[in-house]
């Protein structure tokens, strides 16, 4: 495909969706509240002993599969095993993909991500705690905040009882065998099932909780089999799911009230990856904005809870390396390491596209790219910041998140293709509740992570994934405006194609990467109308007393 | 199918090149394997309208679809068998939808049969190990396609005036021709001899490299235990028992060799076939004495148990075999159950067809029978990265299916509720059965990991693999006892309603 095409239809899809935004929160809504409240009526009076299944919402999933065997499993009462189930399912494609390679799998210099969470597990077994930082074997530095550090020593131990080869001082870089992979698998998948899978079941309890069961478990099951959390992990190789999980973790807490447990939780997913402060201004929003409202002692009161609990976590992870200022500044100089430059490879987002006309890189000095890049993202997020804390609702919360990641992953300073992963969450969170957007977008952000999964010869795994994703959700996508539909089925041509394109055309010997360009140029259009609409979305919401429910502006007055 | 093989790569269908694999070979394969299996798909669908469309018949369906045993011994073990069972399920509709059609002679409902036949004629061609339901098959078509069928059982005296000579040439003439397609080419170059050794494996010893869960795996467990018994205690010298010395190393290694047992007599190919005949038979002359399609598919499942059970050399995967046509069975019976599913109403003994409906014993056999088979087809994958894909599989299966057959069977109107009064899915299940499906979890426990941490890699190696089989011979035989008392129990019923 010609880059004069995609430009054309990006601007045409751009040009429709922000007319369509519109039609679609606002003209559907006052019709469809029309036929549930006759729906819900007429079930109450003709089968009052039917069971809640019936509510105003459930037609509308009637066509997803998933939300069918939900349906199964209530009618057969198994609403208990349900969720092992669901788990033991998650687990076993997880592993699935477990079983091909990861990433730097035999490539003999440096190898990749693997060899580096490898390295950091022989490394934190074999080091004094202080020199974790400030090794300086020239092999992978820890970059990565302290709990990561903690994780990989509890991995490392553990496994050196089983093998002490695996984590050999020094002899064991680039080790590679069967035994090794399985056990460092497994290790992903134990804290994943600890931490992402638990927090996503009980996010799915405290988030439906006045929705029929049927809606929680279908909301389960899709966020679990989510294809681009999986392919990182379990098939790249990454703990990106402790970080996610915890960050889920956190917005549990929040949706019960419990905000300082909340922000615990959220410093320690800071404390595992740096790239949780994505999501940190939705959260600081939120707590700001829900703080002013309790009145003056008690917005001091609770924010000298919320800040002592920061202080406190942080302190902790932070602590040993506390003792004098070079310490610390060599730990945050290696979480932060701005000379790597302003994007890595071909990343998704408007650095990248831009310079495909301007070369920002050569043209302007590191620092000024720093400046501006940060610029930029502040602005970027700064309605939705204020919006949140103007407004701190809980339904709020998870659009603020979105916008935040969104934000960060288009326009901060060093981002990786892998980011994505950071906005798919709560959109993702919100599958049922904007079940077609977050579908097509799980589908585009996969896409946009193909480059890398492709080097890591994971696009088998990659195409069933997608492909059954794409399966799953197509039920999503009955009810909403031709708009949608157009443009989910755009997509998919376009991915399709791209995708034919590149088996079957080798790109021309000028262009090496004409196919990353095109997906990345492709992908950032998409994630900037997300970032557009998911805005708008946040400022159309309404305060809703019970969360959980009713959407929009129009629904709300006609259902009070 | 080596033809496509050949667009794809050349180097595939080389016959010297034995170990040949490649990534790019791999994926042809499975996705061979993957595609050939929408033969069942198609198969279960068909089976589905055949047996009456109601919402939990679809259980039964997704179940054989993704039967843990097939799942794993096609696509992780690479074999073609959905498509096969695709065809066996294909020939079993059809002997449904003939015998759903009313017993006036219409020229459809002997198609069907014919049809039937036929199919089942190719499946035998495609794999020898549908001999083991050849039996039932050959009563069946021989009852119910080459007799006049009036629906009553034929006196002595009108034997010779109800048989169909024009139907039983047809028949014979259809098999033979599909017989002499297949092995023709090798007639014709006199390899025929060579293939039947290839085919027929009597040297190659009465168990399996890892003992199939069959008879022969308690048999042979009962000798290992004597010869610790006779060697080690004075036992031995207290009844005069011989140790065959020779055999003391031969069983232990598990080779694919001719097996020796140490105390017990030796079991010869012979034994084996009539051991086999003899478990036959009961089932066949009550298929040949009324064809029904119940006693039909109940008579396939007795002779594939009987042929696994009693079989010479039955390799793990023969338990499919059961697996696959009991679930047929157990969807002819849901099929055949008024109201079943959720409101499930009062068990209503005017059954139209005359099938049995669905009782808890046929349940709990198939469930048993199903668990045991699929843990002994376990030790097939060996290596530790399948062991959690294994366990999984088994246990999300026994979970759905479990619960969904549990909801299939009709409530009686009068049964004692204080005793069912737990939700449990195993609710139906005796004291030793739920004692042996909790069991399985203790003994894999050690099997796929104490085991190994106890006595390394190398040390008493075919000690797990004994006790797997061991403690899934059990599982299978005593559902093939349950399961054979249902059958004789419900066609006795039968008979007796009807006299009534």
């Amino acid at each position: 495909m010609a880059p004069t095409t995609l430009r054309a239809n990006k601007a045409s899809k751009s040009k429709a969706n922000t007319a369509g935004a519109g039609a679609s929160s606002s003209s559907p809504s006052p019709h469809r509240t029309t036929t549930t409240t006759t729906t819900s009526f007429t079930t109450t009076t003709t089968h009052s002993s039917t069971s809640p299944a019936t509510t105003p919402e459930a037609p509308k999933l009637k066509n997803l599969a998933v939300y069918r065997y939900a349906t199964w499993l209530e009618e057969n009462q198994l609403k208990k095993t349900a969720v092992w189930i669901a788990v033991a399912a998650a687990v076993l494609v997880r592993w699935t993909v477990g079983l091909g390679p990861y990433s730097g799998q035999g490539v003999s210099p440096r190898f990749g991500d693997y060899e580096a969470q490898r390295h950091w597990m022989e490394l934190t077994i074999h080091r004094p705690i202080r020199e974790w930082y400030s090794d300086k074997s020239k092999w992978w530095d820890l970059d990565y905040p302290p709990l990561t550090a903690y994780v990989s020593w509890i991995c490392g131990f553990l496994g050196a009882k089983i093998n002490p080869e695996w984590f050999a001082w020094e002899t064991s870089r680039g080790y590679e065998s069967t035994d090794a992979k399985l056990y460092m698998r497994s290790t992903v998948l134990v804290f994943e099932l600890l931490i992402y899978i638990s927090s996503i079941v009980v996010f799915t309890q405290r988030w439906f909780a006045h929705k029929p069961w049927t809606r929680q478990h279908t909301a389960l099951l899709l966020i679990l089999l989510q294809p681009g959390v999986i392919l990182i992990d379990s098939g790249h190789f990454q703990y990106n799911t402790v970080m996610l999980g915890l960050v889920v973790w956190a917005v549990n807490f929040f949706l019960g009230d419990q905000d300082v447990l909340g922000s615990v939780a959220f410093c320690l997913a800071l404390g595992f990856k740096q790239m949780a402060l994505y999501f940190s201004p939705a959260v600081f929003a939120y707590l700001l904005g829900k703080s002013f409202r309790q009145g003056f002692f008690g917005c001091i009161w609770k924010l000298i809870k919320l800040g002592v609990a920061v202080i406190l976590t942080l302190g902790l992870l932070f602590s040993p390396w506390m003792e004098s200022k070079e310490e610390i500044l060599q730990v945050v100089q290696r979480i932060f390491p701005v000379f790597r430059g302003l994007y890595q490879d071909k990343v998704a987002n408007i650095w990248c596209a831009v310079n495909i006309v301007i070369k920002l890189r050569e043209r302007f000095a590191i620092q000024d790219l720093i400046r501006f890049s940060t610029l930029a993202t502040l602005l970027s997020f700064l309605p939705s910041l204020v919006h949140l804390i103007a407004k701190p609702t809980k339904r709020g919360l998870i659009y603020g998140l979105i916008n935040s990641s969104l934000s960060f992953f288009l326009l901060s300073f060093q981002v990786h293709e892998k980011s994505i992963l950071l906005p798919a969450l709560p959109i993702t969170l919100l599958i049922l509740d904007e079940p077609a957007l977050a579908a097509l977008f799980n589908t585009l952000a996969t896409f946009s992570m193909f480059p890398l999964l492709r080097q890591e010869e994971l696009t088998m795994q990659y195409y069933v994934l997608l492909g059954f994703w794409v399966w799953i959700t197509t039920g999503t996508f009955n009810n909403v405006s031709t708009l949608l539909k157009f443009l989910s089925a755009l997509n998919l041509l376009v991915i399709v194609s791209m995708h034919l394109g590149e088996m079957f055309v080798a790109p021309p010997a000028r262009y090496p990467d004409l196919y990353a360009v095109l997906n990345s140029l492709w992908s950032a259009a998409g994630f900037v109308l997300y970032w557009a609409y998911f805005n708008y979305r946040q400022f159309t919401l309404v305060n809703t007393p019970k969360m959980g429910f009713r959407v929009t502006k129009s629904k709300t007055h006609k259902l009070a | 199918m080596s033809i496509f093989a050949a667009y794809v790569d050349p180097k595939i269908v080389q016959v010297d090149n034995l170990n040949y694999d490649t990534l790019a070979t791999i994926y042809f394969q499975r996705t061979t394997v993957i595609i050939s299996e929408l033969v069942l798909f198609w198969a279960l669908q068909r089976m589905l309208v055949a047996m009456g469309n109601r919402p939990l018949q679809k259980i039964i369906n997704w179940s054989l679809m993704l039967n843990p045993g097939l799942l794993m011994v096609d696509n992780m073990h690479f074999q073609y068998n959905g498509f096969l069972y695709g065809i066996l399920v294909h020939s079993l509709v059809d002997a449904k939808q003939a015998s759903s059609f009313s017993s006036e002679i219409t020229s459809t409902r002997f198609g069907k049969l014919l049809r039937s036949g036929i199919l089942f004629a190719a499946l035998l061609n495609f794999k020898h190990i549908y001999l083991y339901i050849a039996p039932s098959y050959f009563a069946f078509l021989l009852r119910a396609y080459c007799f006049e069928n009036s629906g009553n059982s034929i006196r002595a005296r009108s034997w010779i005036s109800a048989f169909r000579p024009l139907n039983f040439v047809a028949l014979g003439v259809s098999v033979i021709a599909i017989f002499a397609a297949s092995l023709g080419p090798f007639v014709a170059m006199d390899q025929l001899p060579q293939l039947a050794g290839r085919l027929f494996p009597f040297k190659r010893g009465l168990t399996h490299s890892y003992w199939a869960a069959n008879f022969w795996a308690l048999y042979s467990f009962a000798d290992r235990i004597m010869i610790v018994l006779v060697s080690k205690t004075p036992l031995g010298q207290y009844f005069n028992l011989a140790l065959d010395e020779s055999a003391l190393s031969a069983t232990t290694r598990g080779l694919v060799g001719d097996t020796a047992f140490g105390v017990l007599p030796t079991v010869t190919a012979q034994h084996t076939l009539i051991l086999t005949v003899l478990l036959q038979i009961p089932s066949l002359i009550s298929v040949f004495r009324k064809p029904t399609f119940d006693r039909f598919i109940g008579s396939v499942v007795l002779s594939a148990f009987a042929s696994f059970l009693a079989g010479w050399h039955v390799h793990e995967k023969a338990i499919l075999l059961c697996t696959v046509t009991m679930s047929v069975a157990i969807a002819n019976q849901v099929g055949a159950s008024p109201n079943s599913g959720v409101n499930a109403g009062a068990f209503s003994t005017s059954d139209q067809k005359g099938s049995s409906a669905l009782t808890p014993r046929d349940v709990r056999a198939f469930m048993i029978v199903s668990l045991a088979g699929y843990i002994g087809l376990w030790p097939l994958f060996f290596t530790r990265p399948e062991t959690p894909i294994k366990v999984l599989i088994t246990a999300i299966w026994f979970v759905v299916v479990g619960s969904g057959l549990d909801q299939c069977i009709p409530k009686q109107p009068k049964s004692n509720d204080t005793l069912l009064s737990s939700k449990s899915m195993l609710r139906y299940f005796s004291l030793l059965e739920r004692l042996y499906v909790f069991g399985c979890i203790p003994v894999q426990i050690y099997v796929n990991i104490v085991h190994e941490a106890v006595f390394g890699q190398d040390r008493l190696a075919f000690l797990p693999l004994m006790m797997t089989s061991v403690y899934a011979a059990v599982g299978v035989v005593y559902g093939w006892l349950l399961y054979s008392a249902t059958y004789f129990s419900s066609s006795k019923a039968l008979d007796k309603k009807k006299t009534r």
